[in-house]
């Protein structure tokens, strides 16, 4: 724990000290980058001896624990996998942040983004590791907080100021959420532990249901699994870009940590909670990436994919929450490891595509999807590490989302033979299956069109002049993601290893329905799939000596004056998907003499959210009488109060 | 092990026949000749030997995804039991491999479409990501008919000896579900009516759009890509059909090659009796063959 404190301690001191050293911007600079990446490398030691099994954490002990009054903190194998996200996506995130952010002329505000992220930091790393009420309520709201301060960096612009008023409405419905949640289940009062939590659920003090639903709406908010995403896509798109790889590729996840150590806490949840979650995630991953495919705004696009793969997410702790409930060890088992190591991979790569979109945004001045073009000639770099992440994020092999997608498949096929009603969840695989066929779409719509092709504007021809410095970041993720698809026995023995703590009784799983099962041949396949590739590509160059090898412009149908701007657009290239899907797109078709263009909505926000807050504020306008400025009515107010309290103190309470 | 080995290459080798014979029984069904069996051996030989043609707009995408889409498509052949008992590759979820490793194919390909710049190849990927996208869920649904029915998440078991015993409890629900595994093969193999491989008008094209500047050896390998893909649907439907009686390996192996010689001619005879559909239809066909596959869950469910 004396490890933890000081890599955490050195990350807060790195930001203040980037904020005090103002007069010497590139020497704060400095400072607070190597200062943070030291500090989470530090606070990251004793994540992965409690993951490598060096220190028993077997039975969900504490590895390392403090406590000071209400305050509790520690570290289990739980904490050390969330950890392990935070410190490890938050280290490369601070690397790209800093020149990200070093050429901008508010150096002011620069150092108190640079602050802020050592505190967002900090306090997303208390969250997974608080061991009692107060600390966990404390550190979330720092964490909600200090992102809300990072969302509005760029508070002049009036969509940014808009989408961080969402942002902070939400955020704290999420926290009344959880309030209400932990008086439900902690008779104790806020200094509750953790642990006392737990011995209350064990003795049956607990209402279950009531708390878990709290727990899938507070948690849900800030994970942002659909209906509750709407605030996701515009602060992700608001704030600066290492701002939205952070909130979308860690602050996300601690949502996810939040159910899962409820449902640790909690022991078996009742049956109706698994398939709701599982629904949830379902109806998420599959109206995330479709919205994804509607969107033009390349932040837009990939805040949409992070509800996606949130759903993808919770389809694993849904099949865990059901395993559970119906004593079906073996799909639990999986569908929690599932879920885990999804939550990294997503981290990863979802980090790195927003770092991406960042060196985009910044060489190339747009995040306009269709004016970009052609631009893997001109950031080389940013386009591999882009490519290597969009191919783990659609889930194809041998990348690490083909690895968590792998075993999540595999718990929810499981349950086809696990018996009962909980047979009926195999048929969701169908839903798994057209997310990764949408996603493909997706992706190849956002990496064709804005790296490959022809530069669709001419004010490209300038770009890619800062690709080395903000690209070493984004190849270090995209190594992560490479090394966890050429090795991935380690990791999924780590997360099955850490979903025990969930699923605390796999004793009754077979070897082969365990979720090391087969890993080894993920690495096979992938040595294999390199192999066989480059042996083609050899085969091809043999083929090739001698032969001709010319230039010629790309076949047009004989029409010899072709434009970039003939290309397909974003637009285009998704339009046959979305018709198919209809109203459910969220994409309105706007027709102008010569000119046809797509507009894509926010569904829920603009269909249901906002209505219902004017229905609201319309039913408070008639409240408002009440609100007369008269000193009297005042006083009438507070004599009535006081009487219906001495009637209930009376007649109710001392009855 | 050496069967498997023999089996994924006797596979490998018969592949380009299997369209050839759609192709030759819808000649003849259509009152023409046509062109010979064994028509794409030579014209694979003849690209072999060519040179190649690239767009100055192209990058090393373009290069990769012809050897890409041949390397998922024969790796995703190695994970299919083609002596009826055993696979060269074979884990449990090997199935998600499978699927998996095919629409990596069809990524790279289609981002090698993107990369050339031209609107055509762009309307091509465009169309190939849609019909892909109804026609994914459709396969992991057929997967998952054959998983539930056999209790197995492993290829090899799937479509080997458990099949054989699942035949007698399930038989309606594998039926339904070899069904939507023949009109899903129409679509990946990109044969009437999704898509017609003699057309000759770009904007008719799907497949064929997206391959309009890789010429040479890339394009030998996308042809050749194109053929394995459809013999490994006709393989994947013969397996589950032929399983339903129990025979020895080597038995079992010529089944399969005899199996793929009638689902080409099934497929030429289709092609012959109907035209292609209209862009539009396209995703209720594959729709229609995940509902097929859906009634089959359904069955087994009860």
């Amino acid at each position: 724990m004396i490890l933890f404190a000081v890599g955490l301690g050195l990350v807060l001191l790195a930001g203040a000290l980037g904020w005090a050293l103002a007069r010497h911007p590139s020497a704060a600079d400095r400072v607070f980058m190597w200062g943070a990446i030291a500090g989470c490398g530090v606070a990251l030691v004793p994540a992965i001896s409690a993951l490598a099994g060096l220190t028993d954490a077997s039975a969900g002990a504490d590895v390392a624990a403090s406590a000071t009054g209400g305050l509790a903190f520690g570290i289990d194998a739980l904490s050390a996998w969330f950890l392990v996200v935070v410190l490890g996506a938050g280290a490369g995130i601070v690397a790209f942040g800093v020149p990200y952010l070093g050429s901008d002329s508010r150096q002011r505000r620069v150092r108190v983004a640079h602050l802020l992220l050592s505190v967002l930091l900090a306090a997303l790393a208390g969250v997974v590791t608080a061991r009692s009420i107060v600390a966990f309520l404390a550190c979330w709201e720092v964490m909600a907080l200090a992102a809300y301060f990072l969302v509005i960096f760029d508070y002049e612009k009036r969509e940014v100021w808009g989408a961080g008023m969402v942002y902070l409405v939400l955020t704290h419905v999420s926290t009344l959420a959880l309030i209400g949640m932990f008086a439900a289940c902690a008779p104790g009062g806020v200094g509750s532990r953790f642990e006392d939590l737990r011995q209350a659920a064990a003795a049956g003090w607990v209402p279950t249901g009531l708390v878990l639903t709290l727990a899938l709406i507070g948690f849900g908010i800030k994970a942002g699994a659909v209906p509750f995403h709407f605030w996701l896509p515009g602060a992700h798109a608001a704030a600066p870009s290492h701002v939205s790889a952070l909130l979308s590729g860690i602050m996300l996840k601690v949502g996810i940590y939040g159910l899962l150590r409820m449902l640790a806490l909690l022991g078996a949840p009742p049956v109706w909670w698994g398939w709701v979650v599982l629904f949830i995630g379902l109806a998420s991953s599959v109206l995330g990436v479709l919205w994804a495919l509607g969107q033009h705004d390349l932040k837009r696009l990939l805040a949409y994919h992070s509800v996606e793969n949130i759903g993808i997410i919770l389809l694993g702790v849904g099949l865990g929450a059901l395993g559970v409930a119906y004593h079906q060890p073996a799909v639990a088992w999986l569908g929690v490891t599932g879920a885990l190591l999804h939550a990294l991979n997503h981290a990863l790569f979802k980090s790195l595509l927003f770092l991406g979109a960042g060196s985009v945004a910044r060489e190339t001045g747009t995040r306009e999807i269709d004016r970009l073009g052609g631009l893997a000639r001109r950031m080389p770099r940013t386009a591999l590490a882009f490519l290597i992440g969009s191919i783990a994020i659609v889930g194809l092999p041998p990348l690490n989302g083909f690895v968590s997608e792998w075993v999540i498949f595999r718990a929810l096929l499981g349950t086809g033979s696990a018996g009962g009603s909980l047979r009926v969840a195999a048929a969701m695989a169908v839903g798994l299956a057209l997310t990764g066929g949408l996603a493909l779409a997706c992706f190849s719509k956002l990496y064709g069109v804005v790296f490959l092709g022809r530069e669709r504007d001419a004010s490209l021809e300038r770009a890619g002049t800062a690709d080395a410095a903000l690209a070493a970041p984004q190849v270090f993720l995209a190594a992560c993601c490479v090394a966890i698809a050429v090795a991935p026995w380690f990791v999924i023995s780590a997360a099955a290893r850490t979903a025990r703590i969930v699923v605390p009784d796999v004793s009754a799983v077979p070897v082969g329905g365990a979720p090391l099962a087969g890993a080894s041949w993920l690495t096979a396949l992938s040595v294999a799939l390199l192999a066989v590739v480059l042996a083609l590509m050899g085969a091809r160059r043999l083929a090739l000596r001698g032969r001709a090898r010319r230039s010629s412009p790309t076949w047009n149908c004989a029409y010899p004056a072709t434009t970039a701007r003939m290309q397909y657009t974003a637009s285009s290239y998704a339009d046959p998907l979305l018709v198919g899907f209809g109203a459910l797109s969220g994409v309105r078709k706007v027709r102008a003499a010569g000119s046809v263009h797509t507009e894509p909505m926010e569904l829920v926000l603009d269909r249901l959210a906002r209505p219902f807050w004017n229905r609201l504020l319309r039913a408070a306008a008639r409240l408002r009488p009440l609100q007369s400025g008269g000193m009297r009515w005042y006083v009438v107010y507070a004599i009535l109060c006081l009487l219906g309290l001495l009637l209930y103190l009376r007649f109710v309470a001392l009855s | 092990m050496l069967r498997a080995i023999l089996g994924l290459f006797a596979i490998l080798l018969v592949a380009p026949i299997v369209p050839g014979i759609a192709n030759r029984v819808k000649s003849a069904l259509t009152g023409r000749r046509g062109a010979p069996v064994l028509q794409l051996y030579a014209d694979l030989w003849k690209l072999w030997r060519k040179g190649v043609v690239y767009s100055p707009t192209t990058s090393i995408v373009f290069r990769l995804g012809p050897a890409v889409l041949a390397a998922t498509t024969v790796l995703a052949t190695c994970l299919l039991p083609l002596d009826g008992a055993t696979s060269l590759v074979g884990f449990t979820g090997d199935l998600v491999a499978f699927a998996g490793l095919l629409a990596l194919g069809r990524f790279m390909l289609v981002l090698a479409a993107l990369d050339t710049g031209s609107s055509f190849e762009g309307m091509g990927a465009s169309r190939e990501v849609t019909i892909a996208a109804f026609a994914e869920p459709a396969l992991i649904l057929c997967f998952t008919v054959l998983a539930m029915a056999t209790g197995r998440l492993q290829l090899q078991d799937m479509l080997g000896p458990p099949l054989a015993q699942a035949w007698l409890a399930a038989a309606p629900s594998l039926l339904l579900g070899a069904a939507s595994l023949f009109v899903l093969s129409l679509a990946e193999a990109c044969r009437v009516p999704v898509d017609d491989p003699l057309t000759h008008l770009e904007l008719t094209m799907i497949h064929e759009v997206m391959v309009l500047d890789h010429s040479g050896p890339d394009l030998a390998l996308v042809l050749y890509a194109g053929a394995l893909k459809m013999t490994l649907f006709g393989s994947l439907i013969v397996r589950v059909l032929v399983a339903s009686v129990a025979v020895p390996a080597p038995v079992a192996l010529v089944l399969l090659l005899g199996g793929l010689a009638l689902y080409g001619a099934l497929v030429g005879t289709v092609e012959s009796g109907m035209a292609r559909l209209r862009m539009n239809r396209v995703p209720q066909i594959l729709v229609a063959a995940s509902a097929i596959a859906g009634f089959g869950l359904i069955l087994l469910l009860k």
